[in-house]
């Protein structure tokens, strides 16, 4: 986790790229919660959560940033589209997105972020990780999770088992007498 | 890149639960395969026979020698607590299975919206939701795997394996759907935000430690400096997680609401159940991997142990709901092991505490069941006659069940010759040994607090006219009736002649949490 640490002030390319798409995403977050129509909240979601696939990417963490890319990119963003499809939602600019309590969900967010942003300042100023490629990769994550973590990994196959089988029981309709 | 090398898992260590959830996929398969009118009569031998078979392998694995190191790749400790933990979730899962069993609990249609001609259609036909035995065994499961986590990963996982099913059981009530529903969401709602400090804490405490196992984060705290801020939020978030699973105050709130709501079997199981699996993950968390914190983690151990007995004991005061009234005495008791938990020292000290909240996990879970199992027997037209006045006089109309009751109430309230006693007992003198005398005397007077409503609830049983239109007792199911007895010669058993039991959770918390 520690080593020598470089100076600041000559960054890398590495370090350019991940400060531009952390700029994006942290832009893109902002707009998501202030744009007036909901589709393009959806739509600005997309690109905050690329630009942190991207940043992903640049920290050596490749399976990770596609796991992001296929989940919150592919099945959460069109999961939320096609909420808006389904339940009629305004799809054009619509005045009436602003809750009365924009106010204090704004400052409970900006502390949120507060505490946040110092934990982890604090905790990891001095810590340096050094981003040798490969590392993060799909082959190296993959044998790590088939043998250090088989246990867990199998253990959420039966939590999904289980989801699946609540969700039959909450949603069936057809039941019929013994 | 030669093939990847195949890990080594313990089969013969971790046979009881790969049985436990072996037994749930084959309930999965036999609701796929089997005609309707068969499945129930299935379910219930496969159910029992995994819980069983699952008991006996723990016997056979505690015959083999107690494992001195952690199964499955370091996931999974199966040291002497864990297989007592094991044990007593078994028994406790048995016994509950038996209140499942019993039909008029559960939904006919959990689709159907209440009030709706659907569910009388459902009703009328009999519908029937046997996918229950399969997700109380997944519940199950999980909180055997969650007692013997051995680091923050599988816990969380194994946290969500236990909660899931039990968020969906809460909601499956046959009568006063509409509060059943409110407590599953509600449930959900703060168990999901419980879950999400967990993680929280985990992640800052694998930054500060760079590892999820306990044993490493035990020993990184004595070779990483200088990054406190991490370590203890991150502790503090792990330990909102875990206290809201044992239903300490502050985070007791969702304990009232759930416990009356949900169908009583699940109650039951949920009382019971996880209240042994969450101070199994407790303990594991606090003394394994945060042991040597224990300077900063003891004071405000302190104050919620302190909290949770008081407002456990004073609010049950006010309440009118037998199963509310349960429910916060369920809150007074978690309190009242917490005084184990912080009660920590030197090695035998540490035994000491450990067996103390052991034997008290038997004693008050099986007492519970047994409590439980007669609320489901008190009905009124619409269905369990939860409020307190409908219960005045029941020791005119049905001495021996309102004398059982009354026996149970004894226990909670730790009078001498009930399970209770022992139970209390040895929790509190381990902590005194440990130096937490100002904390037993809280304890204590709690206990005091708490006896009041109890005997409270037994002057109206046996003092009180019954009214005229009193609720009716049901005739009780062979199994309903098998857990009352089971329940109340337990009690007695453990209040009399305590010595097999607290010597075998000696020899359980001898060895301690192996690393």
């Amino acid at each position: 986790m520690t080593g020598a640490v470089p100076s600041y002030l000559s960054p890398t390319g590495q370090e350019i790229v991940f400060l531009l798409l952390g700029a994006v995403t942290v832009g893109s977050a902002l707009l998501v919660v202030t744009t007036r129509q909901l589709v393009h909240a959806a739509l600005w979601l997309v690109l905050c959560f690329g630009a942190l696939a991207g940043c992903y990417l640049v920290l050596t963490a490749e399976f990770v940033a596609w796991v992001q890319v296929l989940i919150y990119v592919g099945a959460v963003v069109a999961l939320l589209l096609f909420g808006i499809m389904l339940t009629r939602a305004p799809i054009g600019r619509s005045a009436d997105l602003d809750s009365g309590n924009r106010v204090v969900a704004a400052i409970v967010a900006l502390a949120t972020a507060a505490v946040l942003v110092t934990v982890v300042i604090d905790g990891f100023r001095t810590a340096y990780a050094d981003l040798t490629p490969g590392r993060g990769a799909a082959s190296e994550v993959g044998s790590s999770l088939f043998r250090n973590w088989v246990l867990p990994f199998e253990a959420l196959s039966v939590l999904l088992l289980a989801a699946l089988i609540g969700a039959i029981v909450l949603s069936r309709t057809d039941i019929r007498g013994r | 890149m030669n093939g990847i090398q195949p890990p080594t898992i313990e089969y013969g260590q971790l046979s009881p639960l790969l049985l436990v959830f072996g037994a749930a996929i084959v309930g999965v398969l036999i609701e796929a395969l089997a005609p309707r009118y068969l499945r129930k009569s299935l379910q219930m031998p496969v159910t029992l026979l995994g819980l069983v078979g699952a008991f006996a392998l723990v016997l056979t694995v505690v015959m083999q020698g107690v494992p001195t190191k952690a199964a499955a790749e370091g996931a999974i400790a199966v040291d002497g607590p864990a297989l007592f933990i094991w044990g007593v979730i078994l028994v406790l899962a048995v016994i509950s299975v038996l209140l499942i069993n019993d039909d008029n609990e559960f939904v006919a249609s959990a689709a159907a919206v209440p009030g709706t001609p659907e569910e009388e259609d459902a009703i009328a036909a009999g519908g029937a939701h046997t996918e229950i035995y399969p997700l109380a065994l997944f519940a199950i499961g999980g909180m055997m795997l969650f007692a013997s986590a051995n680091d923050l990963l599988i816990m969380f996982v194994a946290l969500e394996v236990m909660s899931l099913p039990l968020y969906l059981l809460c909601g499956l009530a046959r009568r006063r759907r509409l509060l059943s529903q409110e407590a599953s969401v509600k449930y959900f709602l703060l168990g999901a935000f419980s879950s999400a400090f967990f993680l929280y804490g985990m992640a800052l405490v694998y930054g500060f430690a760079g590892t999820v196992s306990l044993a490493g984060i035990s020993d990184a705290l004595g070779a990483v400096g200088g990054q406190n801020t991490l370590l203890l939020i991150g502790a503090g978030m792990l330990g909102v997680g875990l206290l809201f699973k044992i239903g300490a105050a502050p985070f007791q709130a969702w304990k009232p609401d759930v416990y009356q709501g949900a169908p009583t079997p699940i109650t039951a199981l949920m009382a019971s159940g996880t209240l042994v699996a969450a101070f199994g993950a407790v303990l594991r968390v606090f003394w394994v991997a945060l042991g040597n914190l224990d300077w900063d983690w003891r004071p405000v151990m302190w104050g919620v142990a302190i909290l949770t007995m008081v407002a456990g004991a004073v609010l049950a005061i006010t309440q009118t709901d037998i199963k509310r009234m349960l429910a916060y005495s369920s809150i007074a008791h978690a309190g009242f092991l917490l005084t184990g938990v912080i009660a920590t020292g030197a090695e035998a000290q540490n035994a000491l505490s450990l067996k103390g909240i052991l034997f008290y996990l038997v004693a008050y879970g099986i007492t519970t069941v047994g409590a439980f199992a007669v609320v489901t027997m008190v009905r009124d037209a619409g269905g369990e006659a939860g409020h307190l006045s409908r219960w005045a006089g029941l020791g005119k109309r049905s001495p021996a069940l309102a004398g059982v009751f009354a026996f149970f109430l004894l226990a909670f309230a730790g009078i001498p010759l009930t399970s209770g006693f022992f139970g209390k007992y040895a929790v509190f003198a381990a902590a005194v040994a440990g130096g937490a005398v100002p904390l037993v005397i809280v304890g204590v007077v709690s206990s005091a607090v708490a006896a009041f409503f109890y005997v409270r609830v037994i002057v109206l049983m046996f003092f009180s006219e019954p009214a005229p239109d009193g609720p009716t007792i049901a005739v009780p199911s062979v199994g309903t009736a098998g857990v009352v007895a089971i329940a109340a010669a337990a009690t007695v058993v453990l209040g009399i002649y305590p010595e097999p039991v607290l010597r075998l959770a000696e020899d359980a918390a001898s060895t301690l949490f192996i690393r």
